[in-house]
């Protein structure tokens, strides 16, 4: 029996209009296309209807990317076969995986395809759950990219369905521009349906290292003073993240619900920052690089008898999950106060601003956040000053003071080399701030792409752009 | 207070094969982790020592690699760590290990008391504790849930089994094997890890034992031997259902029934 591809919206699909940005939409139906053949199907009979489509895969974007604006919705979690992969002559390796593959079934495929030699992809969001094709559309990064650099790099070859229904294959080389235009462009020119993506060789040794401080300046003050010391001969700091203690009291508050952090000991109390480190290289350099941290984190008040250090991949991923249980627990408190107020929606900042020192980064949301009677937790990279402040509203009126006082933070630093976006998109809960988060000349670019591969506006519509833009 | 905790290095997934000659896992190539039970043994001897004062000894069996076991005892706060470790004891079932743990915990004089995890994660027997405990003929509890020190060498401990609690007020020497949640275990210090890089490692080989008869360790010495080690067949897919409390409780009884075929005529109307 020939499988019926398209399906009506039903109540059970109700969670297919919804992402982890707790915006909500609308659709007339739904299709889990599990090959590229199958989204081609569907494509062309989307085009016939005039329908829009809105493709999602893994769900955790949280700026409402994923979210339906009417139309259809193309859900990408059964496209998630492995393909081919192989090893560069330069020592590099690669994986071509279809984009409806998690991060987690990404890893595992890995391991499982190179048994002798360790490899990795370096663009690790946090998210687990998070899949390729969401990863790529969003240019969602990771806690290690200050040190691998822009994710787009680790994208060999992409394949996209367009409007029409026709198969574009993309090179690194041959098109490079077009490659990285649609890296990050949030699904308006099309979907991918695969990608090959450039391993490289995983450290020899890496050091999960967590340093305690009482006071929030002197943990501004090593973080600002990690910038410094971040390279030595055989060794580096691959991730340099920042909890605050409210963000810790959220982790701790529900972290028996959550299975790889429920046996991690609680954070003491008297904590108001924490700073945790991944230190990558030779094991020698690493040892010698943490000793010389320690040091540093003694001089700047943390009590090194506190910090924790672990080693191992099953160790480590603890420690990930830890910090990226400081994200999911915002989204899970912003979830449950959308439940008594449907109006509310996730508020969180996404901007690196340079030209200023981690501390005083901190120092002016902090007091902002203070002077606005709000409450927030605040976590994020260190080296590049990219901190998401995730306001926590209690009721709707505190909700639109939030999201005043993010529109006033991007408008006051929407110069010079600051990035107002990094790496959780625009998508539909940003589009009202495109003019300040992207040039015209950026602007520009995302419109041409959109006319040459989608001029009827049958991708992904409300990213970005507002409608009608 | 003399303490010996014993601890092992396992898989840390469970991915792998089986050696089909010897019926032993493949562990090469496999990322290895401590038992997580062990852990637990552990951090129930740093709590009576924090308490009672003494030493805490860790020893682990296995190949060279397993060192790492005792660096990262080191990194949680151990005092001394003993590798046992010797192509003889390779392929050794519950009776062998535990024989060699014996003669091994021996060549360090005597213990007060001795912890071991419930289990580990790769074989799963549980049966390692009770045999060294009677090696060493000393009592035995396992499934333990609690302890407290209540005087000199004296403990106050619970034994958590599926239908009965039970405890007991005990002396040393005594080996207690205790259950992973016995206490929620803390997380490896950077300052002890780093001076655990430098402490000094007792190893063992048969040559140091008292007993070196090669006959009575590893494969030679092990009263079983494994047949097969399979992964369990995954199941296929099941499907999600969303529904309202009381016609989600029909349903799943309903699917039970049909799965059982033992429905009675109105039993669930």
């Amino acid at each position: 029996m020939e499988r019926q591809l398209i399906l009506p919206m039903e109540e059970k699909y109700r969670e297919y209009l919804i992402d982890e940005s707790k915006f909500s939409g609308e659709a007339d139906s739904i299709s889990f296309p599990a090959t590229q053949d199958e989204v081609i199907i569907i494509v062309n009979e989307m085009r016939k209807k005039q329908s829009r489509i809105t493709i999602q895969s893994g769900k955790t974007g949280i700026a409402g990317g994923a979210v339906p604006k009417g139309g259809h919705i193309m859900n990408l979690s059964e496209l998630k076969g492995y393909i081919d992969s192989g090893i560069f002559d330069d020592g590099t390796a690669f994986i071509t995986v279809e984009a409806g593959m998690n991060l987690m079934e990404l890893n595992r495929e890995i391991s499982r395809r190179f048994k002798r030699h360790q490899y990795f992809w370096p663009p690790q969001p946090t998210e687990v759950s998070a899949a390729v094709g969401g990863i790529l559309a969003s240019g969602a990064k990771g806690i290690n990219s200050s040190y691998y650099g822009d994710s787009r790099q680790y994208v060999q070859r992409l394949r996209m369905v367009t409007a029409d229904g026709g198969v574009l294959e993309l090179e690194r080389g041959a098109d490079h521009e077009e490659l990285d235009m649609i890296l990050g462009g949030e699904g308006l020119t099309g979907v991918i349906t695969a990608a090959t993506l450039k391993l490289v060789p995983k450290p020899e040794c890496v050091w999960g290292i967590s340093f305690f401080f009482e006071n929030r300046t002197d943990a501004g003050l090593f973080a600002e003073r990690l910038k410094e010391c971040s390279r030595t001969a055989g060794a580096h700091i691959e991730a340099a993240e920042y909890l605050d203690r409210t963000a810790i009291d959220l982790i701790e508050q529900r972290k028996e619900t959550m299975t790889k952090i429920k046996e991690l000991p609680d954070v003491p109390a008297g904590i108001n920052g924490m700073v945790y480190l991944e230190i990558a290289g030779e094991e020698a350099a690493v040892e010698e690089m943490a000793g010389a941290l320690m040091e540093e984190a003694d001089e700047c008040g943390s009590d090194s008898d506190q910090a924790w250090a672990v080693l191992g991949d099953t160790e480590i991923e603890k420690m990930q999950a830890f910090r990226h249980a400081a994200a999911e627990t915002a989204n899970l408190l912003i979830e449950e106060v959308r439940r008594a107020d449907g109006r509310i929606r996730k508020l969180g900042t996404d901007m690196a601003l340079v030209g200023r020192s981690f501390g005083e980064t901190l120092k002016i949301y902090r007091d902002d956040i203070e002077k606005a009677g709000l409450k927030a937790s605040i976590f994020g990279h260190i080296m590049n000053n990219h901190l998401h402040v995730n306001i926590l509203p209690e009721d709707y009126q505190q909700y639109i003071r939030g999201c005043n006082l993010i529109d006033r933070w991007t408008q006051e630093y929407a110069f010079g080399d600051n990035c107002l976006a990094v790496e959780h998109g625009i998508g539909k809960l940003k589009n009202h701030l495109v003019d300040l988060i992207l040039t015209k000349d950026q602007q520009d670019r995302i419109r041409r792409m959109k006319e040459r591969y989608d001029p009827q506006g049958m991708w992904n519509q409300g990213n970005i752009f507002k409608e009608g833009r | 207070m003399r303490i010996a905790v014993c601890m092992k290095q396992v898989p840390a997934y469970s991915e792998g094969n089986m050696d089909e000659r010897t019926g032993l896992l493949i562990r090469s190539g496999l990322e290895t982790a401590v038992n997580v039970y062990d852990l637990a043994a552990l951090e129930t001897a740093l709590r009576i020592k924090e308490t009672a004062g003494g030493t805490v000894a860790v020893f682990t069996m296995g190949p060279a690699g397993a060192e790492s076991v005792l660096r990262e005892a080191y990194a949680y706060g151990a005092d001394q760590g003993v590798l046992i470790c010797d192509r003889a004891f390779g392929g050794a079932d519950v009776l062998a290990t535990s024989y060699t743990l014996m003669q091994a915990i021996k060549t360090q004089g005597s213990y007060d008391l001795i912890l071991c995890g419930k289990q580990t994660t790769d074989g799963d027997t549980a049966q390692v504790s009770g045999a060294l405990a009677k090696w060493l003929e000393i009592p035995h509890f396992t499934e333990v849930s609690a302890v407290s020190v209540t005087g000199e060498k004296r403990f106050c401990i619970t034994q958590t089994f599926e239908r009965q609690k039970l405890v007991w007020d005990i002396a040393v020497p005594c080996l207690l094997a205790v259950q992973r949640h016995i206490w929620p275990v803390r997380m490896p210090s950077l300052k002890l890890r780093m001076a655990g890089k430098k402490k000094m490692i007792t190893e063992l080989g048969i040559d140091k034992f008292e007993d070196q008869d090669v006959g009575h360790y590893g494969l030679k010495g092990s009263a079983t031997q494994v047949k097969r080690i399979f992964p369990p067949k995954r199941t296929s897919r099941g499907s999600v259902m969303s529904m309202e409390g009381p016609a989600a409780a029909i349903y799943i009884l309903r699917t039970i029934e049909a799965i059982q075929g033992v429905k009675e005529e109105g039993a669930w109307s």
